[in-house]
């Protein structure tokens, strides 16, 4: 299963926002099917805000992967799950594997929201993932991490690790600055820009997704683009998988990033 | 027209009015300390290296699906753009060699003259839509 890491070192940039639309906009592109469950959502914020996104109620808990099908909570066609205690849990990638989340060549997808908190977590997981979508927001203080992040990457970075800037406020000069420059900086691997848009805070506060709520909101189809540029990760990946299967059917087949593991 | 816009003339029941986005000058505008230190920061240079060399091996294997595929719509491959100017076609690599090369010379001035020479850059970009 294609793992997508969603994990921003620094908090409050809305990974949250982008882990939910980034699993909206991949079943979207799968066609939108509620029956087939292509793409499952899992948090390890242990103060889970996931289901806001998807309408649901503050009051609504999400079960663990493990949880039976009695329990599962399942919006938009998306499967939802919540690890809180991940961080602690030395068996969490073993788990995961025997959920069968790290299997290659499914066409399932695992979006995995990991908090600014746990960095740690997000480093174990990274060699798993088809690509790490780190969201930052054009701010000076985002920028200024950029070269701590480019270095922690290594040679493993340019080819995993894509960029977000969110809560874009186009009004204010030094945004769309800071948004330029690091286009010229990360080039294609800064894949979306969200415009910064009340209607998401509207949309939480209505208990009403933001596709049903606001449409036409800037921040949706902003999300929509970047939910696109993950999907194009994957579905070139799945192409090489398929193909290699087909030159070399039983050979192993490489892990994502197994050479950085390695 | 964004949709915001269209959304808030519609709201003003503004249908004459016209609309245009307009670009940033970036040469114009001043220039941001934090931009030239970011710039002058070898880890950043280094990125652009890589980058490099994984643009050149994104056809290799499954362990490098590559983020070239992520495009967002508007930013396809283009063709190779045909030269502004001479400093506006600096890769960011060269800015650097120069920075290093060049530093004990006059390196306030010269560091002005290659960042305002990125900022030209960005802003014929932005002209050309690209940015």
């Amino acid at each position: 299963m294609p793992l997508v890491l969603c994990h921003s070192p620094k908090g409050g940039v809305g990974t949250t926002f982008l882990s939910a639309h980034l699993a909206m906009g991949l079943v979207e592109m799968d066609g939108g099917d509620d029956a087939s469950h292509n793409v499952d959502l899992l948090t390890l914020s242990p103060r889970d805000l996931t289901p806001l996104h998807f309408g649901l109620g503050p009051a609504q808990r999400l079960p663990p992967l493990a949880a039976s099908a009695d329990a599962a909570v399942v919006a938009s066609g998306i499967g939802l799950f919540c690890e809180p205690e991940a961080t602690r849990d030395s068996d969490f990638l073993p788990r995961l594997d025997d959920a069968g989340y790290l299997a290659v060549g499914s066409d399932r997808t695992l979006v995995i929201d990991v908090p600014s908190g746990h960095h740690m977590l997000a480093r174990k997981l990274m060699p798993h993932v088809a690509v790490h979508v780190c969201p930052l927001t054009p701010l000076p203080d985002c920028l200024a991490l950029l070269p701590q992040l480019l270095a922690e990457e290594g040679d493993w970075g340019p080819h995993r690790t894509a960029y977000v800037f969110g809560k874009l406020d186009e009004t204010r000069r030094l945004a769309r600055h800071v948004t330029a420059f690091a286009r010229e900086v990360l080039g294609e691997r800064l894949i979306a820009r969200i415009r910064n848009d009340q209607a998401v805070p509207e949309a939480l506060a209505m208990l009403q997704q933001l596709s049903r709520y606001a449409p036409a909101s800037a921040a949706l189809a902003d999300a929509r683009v970047a939910a696109q540029a993950v999907g194009a990760i994957l579905a070139e990946e799945r192409a090489k998988i398929t193909a290699m299967i087909g030159e070399q059917p039983g050979a192993p087949i490489a892990q994502p990033g197994a050479s950085r593991a390695a | 027209m964004r949709a915001d816009a269209r959304s808030l003339l519609d709201r003003l029941g503004r249908s004459d009015f016209v609309y245009k986005e307009f670009a940033d000058r970036f040469s114009d505008l001043e220039l941001w300390p934090l931009f030239e230190a970011l710039l002058k920061d070898p880890r950043v240079f280094q990125q652009e290296t890589v980058a490099s060399a994984a643009s050149d091996a994104v056809n290799d294997p499954v362990s490098m699906p590559g983020i070239a595929a992520a495009r967002p719509a508007g930013t396809a491959p283009k063709a190779p753009t045909p030269p502004v100017l001479p400093s506006a076609t600096e890769s960011l690599a060269d800015l650097f060699h120069r920075y290093e090369a060049e530093s004990a010379a006059t390196p306030q001035a010269r560091s002005g003259q290659d960042v305002r020479a990125m900022l030209r850059r960005l802003s014929d970009l932005d002209e050309r839509g690209e940015l």
